[in-house]
């Protein structure tokens, strides 16, 4: 990275000008996107193929991070609860940040480093290996072919996987209260469903794990196409795309959880 | 002196996870001096011979020997005494992206010697101007063309003036007149310093006219290994279809 | 080269299940090995002067203003959800910031900012080693006698180890201020309210220390080894780039469970 003469101001400049370029270039792939799926002019064996692989390979790292991260919640949660004695509460406390936040955010994380993060190196081989180009000679709509299968691809993939992370993560969270501060499956379980957690929670962390597939998908799919530079170039490409998935999903996490109640 | 008998190398196929033979049962003898050409259509194991002389890869069977030293089984200081008397040019030109022309070019020689400044700046210049690159000391890789990286790491491989010469393809993507003039400069300097050079390339015409002797990698396995003139009488018709780039034959 | 016969679905199924196990035991073997040699290389390398500073200042310049502004963002919403959790039990708002700035310290500051350090810092190691592995640049280095190990892991282990602290404690204050001008917005929280850091004692501080370390160690480590690992051109750095987002944030989420269990069994 050069440092050079460029001021430090000019440094702001030039990075808001890129983002803003890339945002751009992102909304004008959006709209061709959309433009391919109504009507669904795509390949629906190709979305069920992306459908299944990406679901394999995401499930392991899925249920690490969801069981650690439940048991993590309970282990940072259980000095308070002593604190107060209030271990009925744990289940309420585990399951409100599990659901509305940690079980959405951390599993996007995940996926957007395995599925995301492929999917870009994927779609970036084939650019600079000029099989895209290859396609177009073809007469077949890249677009079409390579880029909406995989785009709805990983918004299905990551809503299901959240809902499957989820109850993991609860689970995790059940066995550490179980094992560290001795409070039983069935008193966690009464915690949770104590009438404190409401469906409106649920519904919160699902809708904004949506709305994270649909930013890891358009960044891992244009940061893919944009690909230019051999093998090196690949490399960038990928750690652009997962940077802004994951800024990109903060940024969005903040709006959605003062939009959605 | 390089001496390979019944050499076997085996690597891991990583696509099928299982290891595969890459080179079987390699014998040759490329006396001091000579420039011996390796060739053979793409994935026979050309590359891997080369990296493996200079004990990058491991030996799984069989014997690999340079001036009495055996590769395979040379300990971690023999291997680096053994490196000082090589120089390698990769196919991939492996220029350190972050490094300079010129420091790339002293690489070698700053890592395995302990030269001063000023004869490493006396070198590099000379070597610079050997490969008609004067003036590009400063310059960093991934600015340059394909044929100006390939000159670089040509004479980054030659900087120590290494008794033992392995260039893989030093020639790919150039264009005829600087090829021929990257060939001929091979030849001149080889002969000069009396160094043992192995040459893999693609571009026969101008292979085969500075080559002493000649061997055909096919699929793992030496088909061919004698002089330029026996291999374009060979009675395999796999090495006469080869050597003669023909389009019809077994390959 | 004979080619094994089909597998039946659930010949299959088994065969990967296997694969994974070997798979990660072999992973476990290959990543403890190259921490060991990183560390006998801190040592013993012989590596240029100056190379782990042109990487902690490479580390510090990429990721300062991406945690911080990720960091930012965390911060917001979780004094938010905690708030409006807090607000169905008791509307009592005050010790919002106390327990906020307790779980900042212990957990938060360095998870979170770990795993986007994983993404952002973890992800550039591993595409840079990977293409000179495809390069034969690391070829050529060993050829000249330099250790990849030395030459490349050492100056990232060593300076990820400093600048993650750095930048975690960077970012966990933008996060403590983002979250106090949250508390203060939408619940009303008055900031010398909120400041309050009588809940964060030593154990605390210990434990995101611990935390930051172990994962300032982890990251360039599982990195460097996909790096390392790459083969196959182009695509084989993409695989390289996407196996070093997923095993650092897994190292970091399977370390913070160990750190926070640990310090939670000896009481800190």
């Amino acid at each position: 990275m050069a440092l050079s003469n460029a001021s430090f101001v000019h440094r702001i400049g030039a990075g808001v000008v890129d983002l803003a370029s890339t945002v751009g270039q992102m909304m004008t792939l959006l709209g061709r996107i959309l433009q391919r799926s109504t009507p669904a002019r795509f390949d629906r064996r190709e979305l069920l193929r992306h459908l299944e692989f990406m679901a394999i390979e995401s499930l392991p790292i899925v249920v690490v991070t969801a069981l650690f991260s439940g048991a993590i919640v309970v282990i940072q949660a259980a000095p308070v609860v002593q604190r107060f004695g209030a271990e009925g509460l744990l289940g309420w406390g585990a399951g409100f940040g599990v659901l509305r936040e940690i079980g959405p955010l951390l599993t996007a994380l995940m996926i957007s480093g395995r599925v995301g993060a492929n999917n870009t190196a994927d779609l970036g081989t084939m650019v600079v290996t000029e099989q895209v180009d290859g396609l177009r000679a073809l007469a077949i709509d890249p677009l079409e072919y390579l880029v909406v299968p995989r785009f709805y691809g990983i918004i299905m993939t990551l809503s299901l996987m959240t809902v499957f992370s989820d109850l993991l993560a609860l689970f995790g969270a059940a066995l550490a209260g179980q094992a560290l501060i001795g409070l039983s499956m069935h008193g966690f379980y009464n915690g949770i469903t104590g009438g404190l957690i409401e469906f409106k929670d649920v519904a919160h962390g699902l809708i904004k794990s949506a709305a994270f597939g649909f930013i890891v998908a358009l960044s891992s799919c244009h940061f893919g196409l944009a690909t230019s530079g051999g093998a090196p170039g690949v490399g960038r490409s990928v750690k652009a795309s997962v940077v802004m998935s994951a800024g990109g999903i903060f940024a969005l996490d903040y709006f959605l959880s003062f939009v959605v109640p | 002196m390089i001496r390979l008998d019944s050499l076997g190398v085996r690597l891991v196929d990583r696509r099928r996870g299982d290891r595969r033979w890459v080179l079987r049962d390699i014998t040759i003898a490329v006396p001091r001096g000579c420039i011996y050409g390796l060739i053979g259509p793409g994935a026979a194991g050309k590359s891997v011979l080369l990296k493996t002389l200079a004990g990058l890869l491991p030996v799984e069977e069989g014997l690999a020997e340079i001036d009495g030293v055996n590769v395979g089984e040379a300990a971690a200081l023999e291997l680096e005494v053994l490196r000082r008397r090589i120089g390698m040019a990769f196919q991939n030109n492996a220029l350190f992206d972050h490094l300079t022309v010129s420091e790339n070019i002293a690489f070698p020689l700053r890592r395995l010697f302990t030269p001063t400044d000023d004869e490493v700046r006396e070198k590099v210049a000379e070597r610079l101007a050997s490969v008609t690159l004067p003036g590009y000391e400063e310059r960093l890789p991934p600015g340059l063309s394909g044929g100006q990286k390939k000159r670089v790491a040509f004479a980054r491989a030659t900087i120590t003036q290494p008794p033992l010469l392995l260039l893989d393809e030093p020639a790919a993507g150039l264009d005829p007149v600087t090829s021929q003039r990257l060939f001929d400069l091979v030849k001149r300097e080889v002969k000069a310093s009396g160094a043992t050079c192995i040459l893999v390339s693609s571009d026969l015409d101008r292979l085969l006219p500075i080559c002493d002797s000649v061997g055909v990698l096919v699929h793992g396995s030496m088909l061919f290994d004698g002089t330029v003139e026996d291999a374009k009488r060979s009675s395999d018709e796999r090495v006469y279809q080869f050597v003669h780039g023909l389009p019809d034959g077994p390959l | 080269m004979e080619t094994p016969p089909p597998l039946t679905t659930h010949e299959s199924m088994l065969v990967k299940l296997g694969r994974l196990v070997i798979d990660g035991t072999e992973g476990a073997r290959a990543l403890t090995s190259l921490f060991l040699r990183t560390l006998w290389f801190t040592f013993k390398g012989s590596r240029p002067k100056g190379s782990t500073a042109h990487q902690a200042f490479e580390i510090g310049n990429n990721s300062a203003s991406f945690l911080a502004l990720t960091m930012g963002f965390i911060g917001m919403i979780l004094v938010y959800q905690s708030a409006v959790q807090l607000g169905r039990l008791v509307p009592d708002y005050s010790m919002v910031g106390a327990n906020y700035g307790e779980l900042l310290v212990r957990e938060l500051g360095p998870t979170i900012g770990a795993l986007m350090l994983a993404t952002r810092v973890g992800a550039g190691m591993a595409a840079e080693i990977a293409s000179m592995v495809v390069t034969e640049q690391v070829d050529a280095l060993r050829l000249c006698a330099a250790d990849p190990v030395d030459f490349l892991v050492v100056p990232r282990f060593l300076a990820s180890l400093v600048m993650t602290l750095v930048v975690v404690v960077l970012s966990s204050a933008v996060a403590y201020a983002t979250g106090a001008i949250t508390a203060f917005i939408a619940f009303d929280v008055r900031f010398d309210v909120f400041a309050n850091l009588s809940l964060v004692d030593f154990g605390d501080v210990a434990t995101g220390l611990t935390k930051s370390i172990a994962y300032g160690a982890a990251i360039p480590i599982c990195s460097c080894h996909c790096g390392l690992e790459a083969h196959g051109g182009s695509a084989g750095v993409g695989r390289a780039t996407t196996a070093a987002v997923v095993l650092s944030s897994l190292a970091i989420i399977v370390l913070n469970f160990f750190i926070s269990a640990g310090s939670f069994l000896v009481g800190l």
